[in-house]
Formats: structure tokens, sequence, C-alpha cells
């Protein structure tokens, strides 16, 4: 089953805009986007994406050694949400160019470590991670069948324009 | 660039393959979906997807883009007689019709990347935005009415794009409780509306154009208004006096986190539980 990440144009510019603004430390910001699922004729997963959660100010620790590493704070409020909504949570963070981004090899070493935990409140639906630049998305998914990630195949930004973008590109 | 599209090769560089790429679902092949078919076959849509229960019957015959006094003869299915509409336009289109109500199929639906709402009801437009929104599909409604005031007849419409995100079809004031339910009371005795093949044009033809503003983004700086209202007695479109308001307005109808998804998708309740 291929997956397909859909989300409006409002909110992913609202979670650009988030990640953007500066920290008194840390040198980004990151976020999760809460994701409701459905499964189409294809069949495709279709990730749905609903809103955006900041990471507080002070769920940030200040370690010079990575743009930003945010505390078990941040985890857990995060965590509640998708315990209380009923939502698969996709960790998001911002490469600030243009083109499609594809994660560091920190991003992937940090992500498989943690993304896996998110099934301990939300054992039945799929987690993951994103990269945004400055006009495109990439991503990984974690399927409850396997709990192994894979590349999101394709993602639409929904709006004015219309972006349709493949993920494995 | 493919030479059919040369004349619109102001559309960018990679149109072709932005419409190609795009799957569009049309529910309600008659006067107005029947326009939007054909017209999407021309513009360089390669994937449709067609949703109408019923046949072709005589009176279609004033409006039905496509349709034949054979069809009607041989009572012809509203998607087929669009399939070989789009085809003969474009052989390589990739079209499913479906002739059921969008409701009988409607895990359908959620593959495409625009639905364009040519439906009767009230309740029709209501349950197929529903639809749109949980997918987060943008939904182009066109609608028209000739209606009888002071001995004189007046066609009224509109055009209406519900992009998720933002306003809906209750924000414009297209949907409303009101009208739901005095629809819901005239159950069974409301009769065929009147329909014009002129103006069922130029709604198709408008909302059309809407979805090529969202899809190729030709005009830069702008994004299309999200509401146009035909006159059809003077011959004028316009956007709508509320189209200002409604840009900035926040919608309140689509906001619960349960109005997106497969409803019973992975689970709902306390996991911790099962």
């Amino acid at each position: 089953m291929k997956s397909h990440f859909k989300i409006t144009r409002k909110l992913i510019d609202h979670v650009r805009t988030d990640v953007r603004r500066p920290h008194a430390f840390a040198g980004e910001r990151v976020g999760f986007i809460l994701c409701r699922f459905g499964v189409t004729s294809r069949p495709d997963l279709l990730v749905l994406a609903h809103s955006y959660h900041a990471v507080a100010d002070e769920d940030y620790i200040d370690d010079m050694q990575y743009g930003a590493v945010i505390n078990s704070a941040a985890f857990r409020k995060a965590m509640q949400l998708a315990y209380t909504n009923a939502v698969g949570l996709f960790h998001v963070h911002l490469h600030e160019h243009s083109g499609k981004p594809s994660p560091s090899g920190i991003d992937v070493r940090e992500t498989s470590a943690f993304v896996p935990d998110f099934f301990h409140v939300r054992p039945r639906l799929p987690h993951g991670a994103l990269v945004l630049s400055a006009d495109s998305i990439s991503g990984r998914i974690w399927v409850p069948e396997d709990r192994k990630p894979s590349t999101i195949d394709r993602f639409t930004v929904v709006g004015t324009p219309l972006s349709k973008i493949d993920g494995k590109r | 660039m493919n030479p059919r599209s040369e004349r619109q090769s102001f559309l960018g560089p990679r149109s072709d393959e932005v419409l190609s790429a795009l799957r569009i679902g049309i529910i309600g092949l008659g006067g107005g979906g029947s326009h939007i078919a054909q017209q999407l076959a021309h513009v360089g849509l390669r994937e449709l997807v067609l949703f109408d229960p019923d046949r072709i019957e005589e009176s279609n015959l004033n409006r039905l883009v496509g349709g034949t006094l054979a069809d009607v003869r041989a009572k012809e299915s509203k998607v087929v007689i669009a399939r070989r509409t789009i085809l003969g336009i474009r052989p390589e289109a990739e079209v499913i019709p479906v002739g059921t109500a969008w409701q009988e199929n409607a895990e359908v639906i959620r593959d495409c990347d625009f639905l364009f709402g040519c439906v009767d009801s009230f309740s029709g437009r209501d349950e197929l935005e529903r639809a749109a929104r949980r997918y987060l599909i943008p939904y182009i409604d066109i609608g028209i009415d000739v209606h009888r005031t002071g001995g004189d007849h007046f066609i009224t419409g509109q055009v209406a794009l519900s992009m998720p995100g933002e306003v809906c079809l209750r924000c414009m004031n297209v949907l409303r409780d009101d009208l739901l339910a005095e629809e819901a009371e005239q159950y069974g005795a409301a009769g065929a509306r009147p329909q014009v093949v002129w103006s069922n044009g130029v709604l198709a033809a408008t909302a059309v154009g809407m979805m090529m503003q969202v899809a190729t983004p030709w005009q830069k700086s702008s994004r299309p208004p999200c509401l146009l209202e035909y006159d059809g007695n003077s011959h004028e479109i316009r956007v709508s006096s509320s189209a200002g308001f409604l840009k900035e307005k926040r919608c309140p109808h689509f906001v619960s986190i349960d109005d997106l998804g497969d409803p019973w998708f992975g689970e709902r309740t306390n996991p911790n539980r099962h």
C-alpha cells in the first residue's frame, strides 16, 4: 500500500512560520503534526494532516551540538495529544532551502529512535517524521503492521496553488 | 509541449504534466457535469471519475452535451455518454464511469484531487462537501435556478469553491439549515428544476476556470474568489460581494478532528482497554 500525505496550504504555511521563529538558544524549532487516516480505492493509505502542535520554548535543551534538542516533556505533551485525540504523530522540522529536502544522518538516526515510541500511546495508528523545505516536503512513515520506516510516496498540498509532490524523487 | 497545448502554453511549461497527474471526480453528468467533462478533456485532464446513476431521457436533450437521440432510444447511461465524449477528444484518458450514486462507491472519491458537484439538491451538496472535507479534496459546486417572480422568469446561479482549510458552503450561505429543512419538507414534490444549456455552459466553464487557476498558477499573485454569482437575465457573472469578507473568515464548521479521515480507521478509544 502506498502512502499519500495531504496537508492544507494554510496549515503548512503556519508550520513554516512557526518553526522559523527564533528561539533564545536553540538553532531551529521543531513540532508535531496531528493526523487522521483513510484508505482509498487504489488502495493508498491517506495521511490527513489536521493541526500543528508547537514545542514550547521551555522544552528545548541547550545543546550546541544540534540545531534542536527537545526534552521528555515535549514528547510527553505530544504523546498525550495522540492519546486523547486518537491521532498519528508526525514530527516536523524545516531545512531552509528550496527544492526537495532530505533528512540528515542525524535526522534519520534520531527519528528512528523516537518515532516507534509513539506506538506506546497509539499502537494502531501510523506515525512519522517530516522534513519541510521552503517549497517542498519529504518524510518517512511507520505503520502499525511492521513499525518500520518507509518513505512517504506522495504529498499533496491542498490550496492555491495545489501542489502534488513525488515523495521518492 | 504537446501541439494540442500550444494555445494554452501561458499556463506554464509544466502544465501538461501537472494536469495529466490530476484525478478529477465529477458528480452529476447532466446539464452542468457534461459540459465540465468535455472541457476537462479539451484542457488536458487524463484521469476522470464520473458518477451518475441516471440514464438519458428525451427531456435531457435540451442541455446534455454529447447526448443524442440514439442515446435516448438506447436509454444510455449518462456516465457512458460522458466517457464517450471524453475519449473522442482524448483517447488516452483513463475514465472511470460509476453508474451509481457516489455514496455507493464513496471510496473512489478519496483518490480524487478535485471534485465537481453538479447536483440539484442542497442535501446532495451538503453530503458531497462533507465527504470532500473528510479527505481534504477541493470541491467546486455549481448551482442554477430558474424562478418566477411577478410574472417574469429569472435565472440565477453560483459557482462556489470549498477549499479545505478555508471557508465552506455554509460560510458562503450556499448551504443553510432553513434551505435544507425546506427541501426536506418538499421531498417528493419538488419536481424537475428548469435548466437551460447556455446558463449551464457559463457556470461549467467558470468552474473549470476556477480549477485551472488552482491547479496551474498562471496568475501567480492571486487565488480564485470562493464565490461567484450568476445573473442569467443580464448575462453577468461576478465575484460575490461577500468574497472579500470570506477571504479572511475562519470556517467554524469543519474544525473538529472527527471531521477528518475514515471514522473506523485504527482506534478511537483508550487503547489500554483493548
